[in-house]
Formats: structure tokens, C-alpha cells, sequence
């Protein structure tokens, strides 16, 4: 692990500097004790911890601004922290110093219906964005399993996928401009609300999935789309997940770029029955969650493809559901895999390999070759439609060895996507827990590049060292 | 592998103090039930705490990671957040019903409680309650209830056994008869201790357990409760067939046998059907899943409102109203303000713990408002 390699590291902060913070921020929102701090010492990341020295709640953007000038003038790394459910270990403060959390910036600052976007704080969570856009009769489109609880920042910093993927893409589809504070201190904005400007280099997107590793996000401009009039989910059993595979394959095949195609294995069916008792038919190897929305002609027409596709395929069964709260209740359920899984033994460990559509039923059978091999339990669920797959291995970490066995196998499965013209990681971001893959994917090259541009935005290297490019 | 450095890093960090730590348990926890949470914050948007603070530490996530902290030895006992946030909890449980893993909350805090409230640390109050009632098992079933208890004989098991909350026994008589005319077969055993919920929820499970075994055998049969808390604690402990929160008991014994249900007259307000909303209980509808049975009930008599905020804690939490003041009426203001906009005559709650922090809220806040308990509602319609 390179955490402690070169680059700041802080001891314990110095009264002064914690005066300072306090000035900035107020008393009650600079956190110091070993109590208080403990809770942000890990994110929904398993196995990784650090206790960072302090946590700063800031409330504006020159707070953010005023911390990051100081943290930058005295060497002090600064983590930046929306909700801290990433998978990635992106908010661990491995070499300590400050965790900044946003989430007492959470105005909705605009919905515009005439310009199609809206203005968010970083700490707005995705689900109030999307809530609040819909009253508007609006669509916030990305809808990452964690909405009700991430924020926008950590979905922006992460460039979070999720269920619609296929038809609409991922947050970077979706982010117009920011606001941002560099490590040094300055506010910069970038893009705006056009979805039509060239002027520069596009800094947004480079902001977009750089892992609080290149600014510190305090506005979020992100376009909406108006809300189709139905949406609409559909349920297919199949023997195998590799079926489902060949499924997704044929519905892409058939021309149609529906909304949803999620799909779990019967490890995941059971562990998410068991929370959310909807009925789902535990003895099916797999279970394909397909939706669509649009016109009620076009959905109609999309859904009766889909079916028929998954029927040809050899499902085992295939119902629609009924209503609204059905649709409701079936993607809610699917969002809940991971967690559900938790079920099975005490660490859960979840991996995001991506690869080409048309190589789904392939990359599951290697899944399920190495995880034979190496004797590990592993359940898989996954955006299927977008070729992300969620390989899960569970485990006991008193039974042996197997830490090392479920290590070994998530090497073969990186290799195994990478084999397949595929990435290590789709949509959960490299943090801590991906760093070590990540030369592989890109080549020394690109990592050279990446580091030097780590080094233009942070000179002094305080924002969040360790992670990513740096 | 392929590729330069491929294997340089695992996924699976050799952080010293991630496996070294594991190593040291102090036996507070039930390690599976501590090890099942994965931290993936899908408790927080719940959390009636966390709403309040947004400060991770008053968050389910923060208070189980906190645990782990005490369990693997990575906090002092006597750290102060630990110490402040075992008492900030309201014990509502509403985390764990949205928790995918399952994590068994209630037990975990029930453990973090016997642990963190011994000795010197118990907070005063709890202190005082868990003694005071444990010393007047035979709190006098009260002068209104007189000639219906039955202080002599065999228990019968054929009849539903009305169990009375500690609270209710000196506080809210009129809740008790209230029960009775509507189960008049009820039999009520004088001197029938406490259930242990109190206990429980306050550091002294062990004790508590043992509570709730002595009253059921006092009670062989049904047992049925007017507070939400007991009845959910009781049926934890006794089990739920045998163990009824009242409206759940009224409602199943007057849908078998409709001739059993006295006749009701609507309740009016003005010359209009009177409008009521419910607050649940947490630990009836949390722990128990019981929740649908009291508004079957109102809307029986009245006109059933749902207040946005029905199922969020009131901040009465049993003893918590009076060890964490400030937070306990923070966590009741929104009850207020929906409750006046929407123009509700009557607030009924299933748990006169409930009754007093929401009559305490409707006196400060000046709303029109009475605060009644479900029987007493119920009551009026006779
Ligand atoms: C059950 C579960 C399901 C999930 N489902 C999905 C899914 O379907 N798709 C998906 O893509 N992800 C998913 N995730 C992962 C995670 O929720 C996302 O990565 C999310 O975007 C993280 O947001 P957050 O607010 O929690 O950010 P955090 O975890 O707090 O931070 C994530 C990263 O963003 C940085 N950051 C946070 N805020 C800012 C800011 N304002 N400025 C600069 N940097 C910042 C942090 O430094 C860190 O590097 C899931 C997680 C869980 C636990
Ligand atoms: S208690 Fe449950 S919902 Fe909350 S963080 Fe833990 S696993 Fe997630
Ligand atoms: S019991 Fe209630 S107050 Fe305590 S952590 Fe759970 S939701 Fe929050």
C-alpha cells in the first residue's frame, strides 16, 4: 500500500490551526475528539479505515475556500466527504488531517422548466434533486442504487452510474457546469448553463469523476429532461445468469435502447427476498429487471419486445408488473442488492468490472470459473444493460484463508474484463481500493499524465492524497 | 494478469489496524449482529436523530461504527460521544426497518446500553426509573379501576389479560377504563409488575427479561397492552400470538365476531365527522409491524388524517423526554406544524408515553388539538 508514501502527512493539527478552522467555521462545526471523528473514518468501503484529525463542516463556499487556502499553506491533507456511502474507499483519510464534509450545503438553488437544469449545493441529496424536479414534471435521469442517500457532489466526484444507464447514460451526461474551489484556494466555474460552449479545455468533465482529488465541488448546474408520461418494469426468470446475459444481448440486438436491464443471481434473489418479501421465485438461477418509459405506445411496444426476447432466450417465466408501486417496489428491491447481500457473512466485498455488452454471458461464466476456483462464494448482480457487473464475494474473515483466496479471485476477474476489452471499474471509481489495478488499465503513460495533472490543481498535494491520479 | 503493477495493490488492504483490531473483542456485542452492517448509510434519510444534527455520530451508521470502535477497543469506554450518543438515540428503530443487511438495531443499542449505563455512568433518571419501578410492582392498579381488578383467584387463560404500563397505572387511569368498557371480559390481576421494556431500553436487559417472564406466567393467555412499547417488548419476549397491542386485539376480535363490537357512534366536531390523525408507536410499528390496526379503528368513528410524519418518532421514547429535553422537542416539531395544517381535532397516540410528550407539544405550540389514546377515543364513540 503506497498510502504512506511521500507527500503531507499530518500529525495531530496545532492549536493554532485548529483556531483557525474554528474562526472559519464556527465551534460546533470543527469536530476534534477521537469520538466524534471516528464515525468518518470509513465510507461504505469494507476493510478500510483511518481516523482523520478533524472534521470541518463548512457552510458556503468561501468556507470551503478560506480551509482549503490554510490546509494548502500549512501542508494539511483535506478529504473532501458528501454522504460517504462510495464503494471505493475514496473518503478514507489514510494519511489523516481533515475530512470536510458537505453536507450542510443543501439549497436547491434553482429548477429551471424553461431551461431544462437546475442549481444544486453539493450535500442536496440525489433523490431530493429528483423529487423536487419532478414536481416540475421534471427528470433528474441518473439513478444510482444509493439516491436516497448520496449526495450530488459524491455523485459528480464519482461519476455515478446507476439503473437507467443504458438509454441515459451517467451523471457526466448530465453535468453542465460547477462551481468549484481549487486546493489553493481559488473559485472557479466552470461550463455554465448552455449545452452548447467550447470555450477551454472541458474542465467539467475532468471534475467530473476525479474523486475529490482535484477540487472541492460547491455547485452543481445539471441539465433535466421533461418527465416521460410512463415508465413501466417487467420481471424474467431464467435457469442461469449467463441466460440473462444472452437476454440483454438479444433485447440490444432487437434495436431497442430500453431504460432499465438489471439483472441478479440466485444468491441475490434470495438475499433481497429476503428483506423485501415481493414474491420473487427463489428457486430462478437468475432474475432480469427490464423497464422502459416513453409513450404508453412505445413503452408498450418496448416491454412486449423485451418479453418476447427473454422468452426465446428460454425464460423460465416472465410477468409485468401491475402498477406503479409494483415498478416502485421491484427497482427499490434491486437497489437494496448490496446491502441484502450483507445478510450472507460479516464482509461483503463488491467489485464493479465492465465489459462490452455483447461479452456479459462470457465475463459471467469466467466469474463463476474463478470463484469455483478459488473456492470463494460470490454472488453477482449488475446494470446489465451496460455491461457492469457487481461480482460479490462474501465472507467470513475467521474462516482461514479466504481473504487471500477472495483477493486472488478479484485479480483473475480484473484480468478476465480486462481480456474482454473491459475496465475495473464502471462506475464505483478507484479510490484506495482500486489504485493498485489502475496502471494496468491505463498504462505508466497516462499515469504520468494523470499525476501531472493532479500536480497543476494541487501544487502542495492536500486533496485527498492517496487517491486516484496522485 | 497482464499489464505492469497489475498485482502490486490487492483490493483487500493489509491496514494494520483494520485485522489487528479484530482481534481484540471486549464481549459487549453480539458479534454477528455488530458485524452485519456494511455502512452503506441507507438508515440515514430515517434517522429522526440525524435529521436533526447531520453530524455522522447521531446516525444509525455512526452509532454502529462507534460500537465497533468500543467492541474493538478504538474508544474509551469513557469517551464523552459515546457516553452522549447511547442517550441520544431514541431507541425508535425506524433505522432498522429500512436496513437491507437487517442489522437488529434495538439489540444492538439494548447491549451498548447494559454496557454503557452502568455502574456510575447510568444517567440519573434512568437510574431512578429502573429502580423506582422495580421497587412498587404492585403500583396500585388506581382508584378509578377499583372492583374490576381482580386481586384474588386463579388466573383464568380464557380471558384476555389487560396488562396496565407502569406510567398508566399512576398517570392515565381514564386510559384504563377506557380499555375495560371496551373489553369488559377483561381480566385484571392486581399487582402485576412491569413488562421490562422500561428496563430494557434503559441499560438493564437481563433484569428486564426476567420482568417479562414473571408476567406472563401471571398472565397465562392473551395479554393485552394499551401501550405500544410494553406490547411490542412483551411480544419480543413472550411472543406475538400470545401478546396484543389494544388496537390490534379490538380490531381482530370484532372483525371474527362482529357481535362482539359495541355499537359506535361517529364522532363530531361541529356537526362534521371529527379529524384525526394517528402517531404511531415506534416500537409497535418498528419492532411489531403493527401499524394498520389503530387507523382501521379511527376511521371507524372518525375521519382518519395521515400526518407525513405518523411513523417518526415524538421524542417521548420512554424516558427519553425528560434525559434529552432539547432534542426531544426538536424531534416533535414537525408533528406540531403538520398537525395545525391539517386542521386535526383530535392527535391519538397508542402509547401514553406518547400521549404526555404529544399533549406537553400541543400545550407549548397552543393548537386547538386534544391528545387522546386510541381507547379513549374510541370511548367518545360509545
Ligand atoms: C448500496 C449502495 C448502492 C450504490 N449504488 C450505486 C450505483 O448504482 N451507481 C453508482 O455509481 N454508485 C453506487 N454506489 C456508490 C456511491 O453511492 C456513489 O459513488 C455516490 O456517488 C457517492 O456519493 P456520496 O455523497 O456518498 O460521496 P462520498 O462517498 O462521500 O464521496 C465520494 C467521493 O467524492 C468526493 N466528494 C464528495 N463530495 C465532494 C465535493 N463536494 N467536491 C469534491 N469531491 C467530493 C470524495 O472525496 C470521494 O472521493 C452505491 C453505494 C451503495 C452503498
Ligand atoms: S444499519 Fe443497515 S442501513 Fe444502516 S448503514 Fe448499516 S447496513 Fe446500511
Ligand atoms: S433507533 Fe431511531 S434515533 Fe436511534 S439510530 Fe435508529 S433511527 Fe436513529
Amino acid at each position: 500500500m503506497n498510502a504512506a508514501s511521500s507527500g503531507p502527512r499530518a500529525a495531530h493539527l496545532d492549536p493554532d490551526t485548529v483556531a483557525q478552522l474554528r474562526r472559519i467555521v464556527g465551534d460546533s462545526h470543527v469536530l476534534l475528539t477521537d469520538g466524534d471523528v471516528e464515525p468518518y473514518s470509513r465510507d461504505a468501503t469494507p476493510l478500510f479505515r483511518a481516523r482523520p484529525d478533524a472534521v470541518v463542516l463548512p457552510a458556503t463556499t468561501s468556507e470551503v475556500s478560506a480551509i482549503l487556502r490554510l490546509a494548502t499553506e500549512r501542508g494539511i491533507p483535506v478529504v473532501p466527504r458528501g454522504a460517504g456511502s462510495n464503494l471505493a474507499a475514496a473518503t478514507v483519510a489514510e494519511r489523516g488531517g481533515i475530512v470536510m464534509v458537505l453536507t450542510r450545503m443543501t439549497a436547491i438553488k434553482e429548477i429551471s422548466a424553461d431551461e431544462l437544469l437546475a442549481v444544486v449545493e453539493p450535500g442536496v441529496t440525489t433523490a431530493e434533486l429528483a423529487d423536487t424536479a419532478a414536481l416540475q414534471g421534471l427528470l433528474y435521469a441518473p439513478d444510482p442504487g444509493s439516491r436516497t442517500v448520496a449526495t450530488v457532489g459524491g455523485n459528480v466526484a464519482m461519476c455515478a452510474g446507476g439503473l437507467r444507464g443504458l438509454k441515459y447514460g451517467v451523471t457526466r451526461n448530465y453535468v453542465l457546469g460547477l462551481e468549484a474551489v481549487l486546493p489553493t484556494g481559488e473559485v472557479i466555474r466552470t461550463g455554465g448553463r448552455l449545452w452548447k460552449d467550447v470555450a477551454g479545455y472541458d474542465l467539467t468533465r475532468l471534475l467530473t469523476g476525479s474523486e475529490g482529488t482535484l477540487a472541492v465541488i460547491t455547485e452543481v448546474t445539471v441539465a433535466l429532461l421533461p418527465m416521460p408520461a410512463v415508465a413501466r418494469t417487467g420481471v424474467a426468470y431464467f435457469d442461469s445468469l449467463s441466460d440473462a446475459g444472452r437476454a440483454v444481448a438479444g433485447v440490444i440486438r432487437d434495436g431497442l435502447v430500453p431504460a432499465t436491464l438489471e439483472f441478479l443471481d440466485n444468491r441475490c434473489v434470495n438475499a433481497v427476498e429476503d428483506f423485501a418479501h415481493l414474491g420473487l421465485d427463489r428457486q430462478a438461477g437468475a432474475l432480469l429487471l427490464f423497464g422502459d418509459d416513453g409513450t404508453p405506445e412505445a413503452v408498450e411496444r418496448s416491454l412486449g419486445i423485451m418479453a418476447a426476447t427473454c422468452e426465446r432466450v428460454g425464460a423460465r417465466g416472465v410477468t409485468m408488473a401491475r402498477d406503479v408501486a409494483e415498478s416502485e417496489a421491484l427497482l427499490t428491491a434491486r437497489r437494496c442488492s448490496l446491502p441484502a447481500l450483507a445478510r450472507l457473512a460479516p464482509i461483503t466485498l463488491l467489485e464493479d468490472a465492465t465489459v462490452p455488452r455483447p461479452k456479459i454471458a462470457e465475463m459471467v461464466d469466467r466469474i463463476e470459473a474463478i470463484s469455483a476456483r478459488h473456492q470463494v462464494v460470490c454472488a453477482t448482480f449488475g446494470h446489465a444493460g451496460d455491461g457492469n457487473l457487481h461480482p460479490t464475494i462474501v465472507f467470513d474473515p475467521a474462516d482461514g484463508d479466504v481473504r487471500h483466496r477472495a483477493e486472488a479471485a478479484f485479480g483473475e476477474i480484473f484480468a478476465a474484463a480486462m481480456d474482454l476489452g473491459g475496465t475495473i471499474t464502471g462506475e464505483h471509481g478507484v479510490g484506495a481500493a482500486k489504485r493498485g489495478y489502475l496502471q494496468a488499465r491505463l498504462g505508466a503513460d497516462q499515469m504520468a499524465l494523470l499525476r501531472r495533472l493532479k500536480a497543476a490543481f494541487d501544487p502542495a498535494g492536500i486533496l485527498n492524497p492517496g487517491k486516484l491520479g496522485s | 494478469m497482464t499489464g505492469p503493477g497489475h498485482s502490486a495493490t490487492a483490493p483487500i488492504p493489509a491496514e494494520p489496524g483494520a485485522s489487528a483490531a479484530a482481534a481484540y473483542r471486549a464481549g459487549i456485542f453480539d458479534p454477528t449482529v455488530l458485524s452485519a452492517c456494511i455502512s452503506c448509510g441507507f438508515c440515514l434519510p430515517v434517522c429522526p436523530t440525524y435529521a436533526q444534527t447531520k453530524l455522522e455520530n447521531s446516525s444509525p451508521r455512526g452509532r454502529i461504527t462507534l460500537m465497533r470502535a468500543l467492541e474493538e477497543g478504538r474508544l474509551d469506554e469513557d469517551d464523552p460521544t459515546l457516553q452522549h450518543q447511547a442517550g441520544l438515540c431514541l431507541g425508535c428503530r425506524a433505522c432498522e426497518t429500512v436496513c437491507p443487511a437487517g442489522v437488529k438495531y434495538g439489540e444492538l443499542l439494548e447491549q451498548w446500553r447494559d454496557h454503557q449505563w452502568r455502574g456510575r455512568h447510568t444517567p440519573p433518571i434512568a437510574g431512578a426509573l429502573r429502580a423506582g419501578v422495580r421497587v412498587t410492582p404492585a403500583l396500585a392498579v388506581g382508584g378509578l379501576l377499583r372492583g374490576a381488578a381482580r386481586t384474588t383467584g386463579a388466573p383464568e387463560p380464557d380471558r384476555p389479560h389487560l396488562m396496565l404500563g407502569c406510567l398508566e397505572r399512576s398517570l392515565y387511569p381514564k386510559v384504563s377504563r377506557a380499555a375495560l368498557r371496551l373489553i369488559p371480559d377483561a381480566d385484571v390481576p392486581e399487582g402485576q409488575g412491569c413488562c421490562g421494556a422500561l428496563h430494557a431500553h434503559n441499560g438493564g436487559s437481563r433484569e428486564a427479561a426476567e420482568m417479562a417472564q414473571r408476567l406472563g406466567e401471571r398472565m397465562p393467555g392473551t395479554i393485552v397492552s394499551t401501550s405500544g412499547g410494553c406490547a411490542a417488548y412483551l411480544a419480543h419476549q413472550l411472543g406475538h400470538d400470545r401478546v396484543k397491542e389494544v388496537g390490534e386485539f379490538l380490531l381482530s376480535r370484532w372483525d371474527e365476531n362482529p357481535a362482539s363490537m359495541p355499537p359506535l357512534r361517529p364522532i363530531l366536531v361541529d356537526g362534521r365527522p371529527a379529524r384525526v390523525g394517528v402517531k404511531d408507536s415506534c416500537q409497535l410499528r418498528n419492532g411489531l409491524g403493527v401499524f394498520a390496526q389503530s387507523r382501521a379503528l379511527v376511521g371507524r368513528v372518525a375521519e382518519l388524517v395521515e400526518l407525513p410524519s405518523a411513523g417518526v418518532c415524538c421524542g417521548g421514547a420512554g424516558t427519553y423526554s425528560m434525559l434529552q429535553p432539547e432534542m426531544s422537542r426538536a424531534v416533535l416539531d414537525p408533528t406540531l406544524t403538520q398537525a395545525r395544517d391539517l386542521g386535526l381535532d383530535y392527535l391519538v397516540s397508542l402509547n401514553v408515553v406518547c400521549t404526555r410528550q404529544l399533549a406537553s407539544g400541543v400545550r407549548r405550540a397552543k393548537l386547538p388539538v386534544r391528545v387522546l389514546h386510541l381507547v379513549e377515543l374510541l370511548e367518545l364513540a360509545l
